[in-house]
C-alpha cells in the first residue's frame, strides 16, 4: 500500500533490467493473481447483479427487476438485525476469550520445557479437526439424550444442576454451546499467531526488567504486550474476520433455531433452502461489505500494517 | 532459558488443564463411536461396553455408500485444489521473494483480502452459475471455489518461507561451476521443498475442512465428508445417526492427527510465518 | 440375535451389490439394462435389500422386470425438511439421476409447479388411483392433475401405556382430547411424546391441532400468490397454541421437547420410567420389538387426540408419493417401475416389513397384515379422518415461517397464530427474510 506513492518517480527511472524483472515477476505471479481474482471478483459481481432481481428458482417466470428492493427488505427486517447481532456477539466473545486463552497458551508453549513437544502437538489437534466434527462432538456432549455435560455439571454442583437441562431449548444456552465449540476449534490458531509474536520479543529486555525488580504483571503489561502489539492486532484481525463468517457450528447445532441465526446461515437459507437467488445474493453482498468495513476499521483504526515485514 | 525445577514442574502442571480441555471432545467422539447402540444415550463420558458396529455400518454397512464415496471425494478434491494452489503459489511466491517489481505488495494485499472473503457470499452466485453450466455437483465445481480459500493461504505461507531461503547459495553454487539448473536442483529445491510440503499440508487441511461450499454446491456425486456427515442417517429410521457420525468423524480425524503428530514443528512454523513473519 | 443375523446378511448382500455395481454401471452405458435411481426416504429397512423396506422392493422389482431395468436406491436424509432441500437442490441443478423419488406429499405441489416432475402417462392414471384411500390421491394431485403415484399413506395414532391410562381413569377407546392426556400426564408424572423441533414434523402437529378445532391453515388451496388466504388467526389457531403452550410449559413434553422429532419422541416413550403417551406414525409398532422394549403388552393405541370436546380429531396425513423426475433419461421405465413398486404385493410387503401403512385399501384385508398389525383397522379409520397439510406451491416457505413463529414451543402464546400468519404472508410477498 505504501508503494503507491513512490511508483511514479520509480517508473521514470526504470532501467531495462528492472523492466525485465517486472515482466518476469508478473509472468510468475500473474496466473495466481488472475485465478484469485477470477474466483472471487467474478462471483461477487454476479451476486451484485442478481441482487437486483426478485428471482425464485422454482418459479422462474416470476423473475422481476426490483432494483434495491431486496436490500430494502433486508434492512427493514428484524431477522437481519438479530442475525447481525448474533454474529457480532459470537465474533466479539470468541475473539476476546481466545485472545486471553490463546495468549496464556502461547506463554505456556513459549516457556514450557517438560512436555514441550507433546503440548505443542496436542494444542494443534483442534486446528486439524474438521469444524463439523467439532460441532458434532460438542452438540452430542451437551444434548440431553446423549451428552455428559449435564451429568458432570450435576456432579460438580452436588446435584443442584438439573440433568435434563435443554441446552438447545433457548437462545442463551444454544449460543453458549456454539461459542464453546468455536473457541475450542480456533484457539490453537490464535495461540500460534501470538506465539510467533512472543518469539520476536527480545529476551534481554525482559531479563532487564526482571533484574530491575518488575513483577510478572508489570513485565507483561510494560514489556511483553507493548512489544507484540503488531502480532496481537494481526491475530485479532484474522480471527475476527474468520469468526464473522461463522456457519458450520450454527448449521450443525441449531440450524438457526431459537434465534441463533447468523449472517452466513441467513444467506444460506435464502439461497439454498428457499432458492430465492435474488435475496440470497443481496445478503451475500451485504455480508461482503460488512467484512470490508471490519477490515477497514482494523487497518485504519488500529493501524495494523498487514504487509509488515515484506518488501 | 534457565528455569529452576520448581518453575519447570509448575508450568507442566499448568499445561495439564490445557491438555485436558483440548482432548475432551476428541476422546468423547471416540467414546461415542465405540459405544454400543444400546448405550448411545446413557450420558456417560467413558463408554460402558465396546462395539465396532458403528465402524462396520459406515465402512461396510448401510451407511457405507454415503460415507466411502464422500471420503474419496474429500481426498480427491483436497488433493487437486492443493496441487493447483501450491504450484501457482510457488511461482508467485518465488517472484515475490526474489524479484523486485511493482505490484508485489498489491498481490499480497489481494491475497489477504481474498482469504477474508465471506465464503457464503460466493455460494449464491456460484450455485446459480454452476447449475446452468453443469458444474453443480462435480469435482471441478468444488475445486474452483476451493481455490479462493487455498490459493491466498498458499501464497502467504510460501512467500514467507521463500524469504527465509538464503538465495545467495544458488549464485555461490554457480560460481563453483554448477549450471543454473544444477544449482537450482541441488541447492534451492532441498531448501524450498520443506516449505512447499508444509504449505501443501496446511492448504489441504483448509480444503478438507470446508463445509459451506460442500453442502451448497453438491448434492451427491461430489459430496465431501463434512457435508456427508451433516446428512447422515442412522442404520434405520428409528436410530439416531449419533454413532455413525461419530465413527465417521473418528475415521476422518485419525489421518489428520497423524499428520499433525509427524509434522508438528513445520505446521507451527508455516501457520505462524504465514501470518506474521517469524 | 435376529437383528444381528439380519445385519450380517445385509452386509453380505451389500458387498455383493458393491461388487456388481461397477459392472452394472458399465453395461448401462453400453445400452444394456438401464439403471433407475430411486431416492428413498429412510425406512425400517434402510438400504438393506433384504430389510423389508424400499431397498427390498427395489431388488424385487428389478428381478420382476426381467432385465428391463435395474433399480438402485439412494437414501435421502432423515428429516423431511432436509429431504426437500436435497431434492430441491438436485432438481434445480437439473440432475438426470432423479428417476424415482419418494416424496413427502406436501412438497409435491412445489415440485410439480416448478416443472420438476415428469407427467403421469394418461393410460396409467387408472391403475395408479385404483383401490387407493382418497386422501392419498388428493395428496398426489396438483392443479387438478395427478402428478405423482400414491405409494403409502400414513397417519399418526396416539400410543399410550395402558397402565397409565387406567391409573388416570381415561377411557381411551372412546377417544381423548389433548387436554385430558395433558392432565393425566401431569397427574401421573409421565411424558407425552410430540414433535416440536423446528422442522416439518412440527408443522404436521400444528396443522392437526388446527384442523382438529375445525380450522385450516390455508383456506384456499391454489396456485396463485394473490389468492393465498390464511386461517391461522382464528379460534382454531388459538386452541392449537393453547395446547402446545400447556404441554411445553408444564414439562410433560419431556426435557428436550424443543428439539424432539419422531425419533426423540419415540425414545422418550421407550423410557420405562416416564413413558405415558406418544403421538407418532405406526412404524413405531415395528420399532418397539426392534429396540427391545419390554413393556409392549402394556402399549395401547387409539385415534389421534381431539383438539377440543366439540370437534372431531383430525389425525395428520403423511406417507410417501412416488414421483418421476422430469430430467430422467427413462421416464417411461420409471413409471413402469412405479407400477411394480406400488402394486398390492409390494405395498403389503412394505407394510409388513416396515410398519408403514399401504395406500391400497385391499392390503388392510390381508390376513398377515391383520395379524401383524392389530391396529390395522384403527389406521384405516384414522386415514379416513386424516387431514393433509396445506397444498400450495409455496409450502416450503409457509411451513418454515410457521415453524419459526411457533418455536420454541415454550414461547408460544396467544399472539403466535396472528404473528405467524403475518410472517407467512410477508415472506410469500418477498417482504421478509426467512
Amino acid at each position: 500500500m505504501t508503494t503507491i506513492t513512490e511508483r511514479p518517480s520509480r517508473r521514470k527511472a526504470l532501467t531495462d533490467r528492472a523492466r525485465q524483472e517486472r515482466a518476469l515477476g508478473w509472468k510468475l505471479a500473474g496466473p495466481a493473481f488472475i485465478v484469485m481474482l477470477a474466483v472471487t471478483a467474478y462471483p461477487i459481481l454476479q451476486a451484485l447483479w442478481l441482487s437486483l432481481f426478485r428471482l425464485r428458482l422454482t418459479d422462474p417466470d416470476s423473475r422481476e427487476f426490483v432494483f434495491f428492493g431486496n436490500y430494502q427488505v433486508i434492512f427493514t427486517d428484524s431477522l437481519f438485525y438479530s442475525a447481525l447481532l448474533n454474529t457480532l456477539i459470537i465474533t466479539v466473545v470468541t475473539v476476546a476469550v481466545e485472545l486471553v486463552l490463546g495468549f496464556a497458551i502461547a506463554m505456556l508453549m513459549h516457556r514450557i520445557v517438560l512436555p514441550r513437544r507433546t503440548l505443542r502437538t496436542i494444542v494443534l489437534i483442534p486446528y486439524s479437526i474438521i469444524t463439523v466434527v467439532s460441532a458434532f462432538a460438542w452438540l452430542y456432549a451437551f444434548r440431553t439424550d446423549t451428552g455428559f455435560v449435564n451429568e458432570w455439571l450435576n456432579t460438580l454442583t452436588f446435584g443442584a444442576w438439573n440433568t435434563t437441562f435443554d441446552w438447545f431449548g433457548s437462545w442463551a444456552p444454544s449460543m453458549t454451546v456454539i461459542i464453546i465449540s468455536e473457541i475450542w476449534k480456533t484457539t490453537p490458531f490464535m495461540s500460534l499467531l501470538l506465539l510467533a509474536g512472543l518469539a520476536q520479543i527480545d529476551g534481554a529486555m525482559e531479563e532487564a526488567a526482571k533484574v530491575d525488580g518488575a513483577t510478572f504483571w508489570q513485565r507483561l503489561f510494560r514489556v511483553i504486550l507493548p512489544n507484540m502489539k503488531a502480532a496481537i492486532m494481526v491475530a485479532l484481525l484474522f480471527r475476527a474476520l474468520d469468526a464473522f463468517r461463522i456457519f458450520d457450528n450454527v448449521f450443525v447445532m441449531t440450524r438457526g433455531a431459537n434465534n441463533t441465526e447468523t449472517l452466513s446461515t441467513l444467506a444460506y437459507k435464502q439461497t439454498i433452502d428457499r432458492v430465492e437467488i435474488g435475496m440470497g445474493s443481496a445478503l451475500s453482498v451485504v455480508l461482503f461489505l460488512l467484512v470490508c468495513v471490519i477490515a477497514w476499521i482494523f487497518v485504519r483504526g488500529f493501524n495494523v500494517d498487514l504487509a509488515k515485514g515484506r518488501n | 532459558m534457565e528455569q529452576n525445577n520448581k518453575q519447570k514442574w509448575s508450568l507442566a502442571l499448568v499445561s495439564l488443564p490445557v491438555i485436558i480441555w483440548t482432548l475432551i471432545p476428541v476422546i468423547w467422539i471416540f467414546s461415542l463411536a465405540v459405544k454400543p447402540q444400546a448405550n448411545q444415550a446413557d450420558n456417560n463420558f467413558w463408554p460402558r461396553g465396546f462395539s465396532l458396529d458403528n465402524f462396520e455400518l459406515i465402512l461396510f454397512g448401510g451407511a457405507s455408500d454415503l460415507f466411502l464415496p464422500a471420503l474419496l471425494n474429500s481426498i480427491i478434491v483436497g488433493l487437486i485444489a492443493t496441487t493447483i494452489s501450491v504450484i501457482l503459489a510457488t511461482f508467485c511466491a518465488y517472484a515475490i521473494a526474489r524479484l523486485n517489481f511493482s505490484g508485489k505488495k498489491m498481490i499480497l494485499f489481494v491475497a489477504l483480502a481474498v482469504s477474508f472473503f465471506p465464503v457464503i457470499s460466493l455460494v449464491t452466485p456460484l450455485f446459480d452459475v454452476w447449475r446452468s453450466i453443469g458444474l453443480f455437483d462435480t469435482i471441478p465445481g468444488l475445486v474452483i471455489p476451493y481455490l479462493s480459500l487455498t490459493l491466498p493461504l498458499s501464497i502467504w505461507i510460501l512467500s514467507a518461507f521463500f524469504q527465509q531461503i538464503p538465495w545467495e547459495l544458488e549464485q555461490a553454487a554457480q560460481v563453483d561451476g554448477a549450471t543454473s539448473w544444477q544449482a537450482f536442483r541441488k541447492v534451492i529445491v532441498p531448501l524450498a521443498a520443506p516449505g512447499v510440503f508444509t504449505t501443501g499440508i496446511i492448504t489441504f487441511f483448509t480444503a478438507w475442512n470446508d463445509f459451506v461450499f460442500a453442502i451448497s454446491l453438491t448434492s451427491e456425486s461430489a459430496r465431501t465428508v463434512p457435508a456427508a456427515l451433516a446428512f447422515f442417517t442412522g442404520a434405520s429410521q428409528f436410530e439416531q445417526p449419533t454413532g455413525a457420525i461419530s465413527a465417521a468423524a473418528v475415521i476422518v480425524t485419525i489421518p489428520v492427527v497423524i499428520l499433525v503428530l509427524l509434522f508438528q514443528k513445520r505446521i507451527v512454523a508455516g501457520l505462524t510465518s504465514g501470518a506474521v513473519k517469524g | 440375535m435376529a437383528m444381528k443375523h439380519k445385519f450380517r446378511r445385509g452386509i453380505a448382500a451389500l458387498a455383493a451389490i458393491a461388487l456388481a455395481a461397477p459392472l452394472a454401471a458399465c453395461s448401462s452405458s453400453d445400452g444394456g439394462t438401464p439403471e433407475l435411481m430411486w431416492y428413498i426416504n429412510p425406512d425400517g429397512g434402510g438400504s438393506d435389500p433384504h430389510g423389508g423396506g424400499q431397498a427390498e422392493i427395489a431388488r424385487l422389482c428389478t428381478e420382476q422386470s426381467g432385465g428391463r431395468y435395474r433399480i438402485s436406491v439412494e437414501l435421502t436424509p432423515n428429516s423431511s425438511t432436509d429431504q426437500r432441500q436435497q431434492l430441491l437442490r438436485r432438481f434445480a441443478g437439473g440432475d438426470s439421476s432423479l428417476d424415482l423419488v419418494s416424496m413427502d406429499p406436501p412438497f409435491v405441489p412445489e415440485f410439480a409447479q416448478a416443472g420438476y416432475l415428469a407427467p403421469v402417462p394418461e393410460d396409467m392414471i387408472d391403475e395408479f388411483t385404483e383401490d387407493r384411500v382418497e386422501s392419498s390421491i388428493t395428496a398426489a394431485t396438483w392443479d387438478e392433475e395427478l402428478v405423482a403415484v400414491p405409494f403409502w399413506a400414513n397417519t399418526q395414532l396416539l400410543w399410550y401405556r395402558k397402565s397409565v391410562a387406567e391409573a388416570a381413569g381415561l377411557d381411551m377407546d372412546a377417544g381423548v382430547t389433548w387436554e385430558q392426556i395433558t392432565a393425566a400426564a401431569k397427574e401421573q408424572g409421565v411424558t407425552i411424546g410430540v414433535q416440536a423441533n423446528r422442522y416439518e414434523g412440527y408443522t404436521v402437529w400444528i396443522n392437526a391441532l388446527i384442523a382438529g378445532a375445525g380450522g385450516e391453515i390455508l383456506t384456499n388451496p391454489g396456485p396463485d400468490l394473490d389468492d393465498v388466504e390464511l386461517g391461522l388467526d382464528s379460534d382454531a389457531g388459538q386452541a392449537a397454541a393453547n395446547i402446545i403452550r400447556e404441554i411445553a410449559q408444564s414439562g410433560v413434553g419431556g426435557p428436550s421437547m424443543g428439539v424432539s422429532d419422531e425419533t426423540v419422541a419415540l425414545n422418550l416413550f421407550q423410557d420405562p420410567a416416564t413413558s405415558g403417551f406418544l403421538v407418532n406414525w405406526p412404524y413405531v409398532w415395528a420399532a418397539f420389538p426392534a429396540n427391545n422394549v419390554d413393556f409392549i403388552d402394556d402399549i395401547g393405541w387409539t385415534m389421534f387426540p381431539a383438539t377440543d370436546d366439540e370437534g372431531d380429531p383430525a389425525p395428520p396425513f403423511g406417507g410417501i408419493s412416488l414421483a418421476v423426475g422430469a430430467f430422467s433419461e427413462h421416464p417411461d421405465l420409471a413409471y413402469e417401475a412405479a407400477q411394480c413398486i406400488t402394486s398390492e404385493e409390494m405395498q403389503t410387503l412394505y407394510m409388513l416389513g416396515t410398519g408403514n401403512p399401504a395406500s391400497r385399501a385391499a392390503v388392510y384385508a390381508n390376513p398377515e397384515v391383520v395379524e401383524q398389525f392389530p391396529m390395522a383397522e384403527m389406521i384405516r379409520d384414522s386415514l379416513e379422518q386424516a387431514v393433509p397439510r396445506p397444498q400450495t406451491q409455496f409450502y416450503g416457505d409457509l411451513s418454515a415461517a410457521l415453524q419459526r413463529e411457533w418455536s420454541p414451543p415454550s414461547g408460544v402464546n396467544e399472539n403466535t397464530p396472528k404473528e405467524s400468519a403475518e410472517l407467512i404472508m410477508a415472506v410469500l410477498r418477498g417482504e421478509r427474510l426467512l
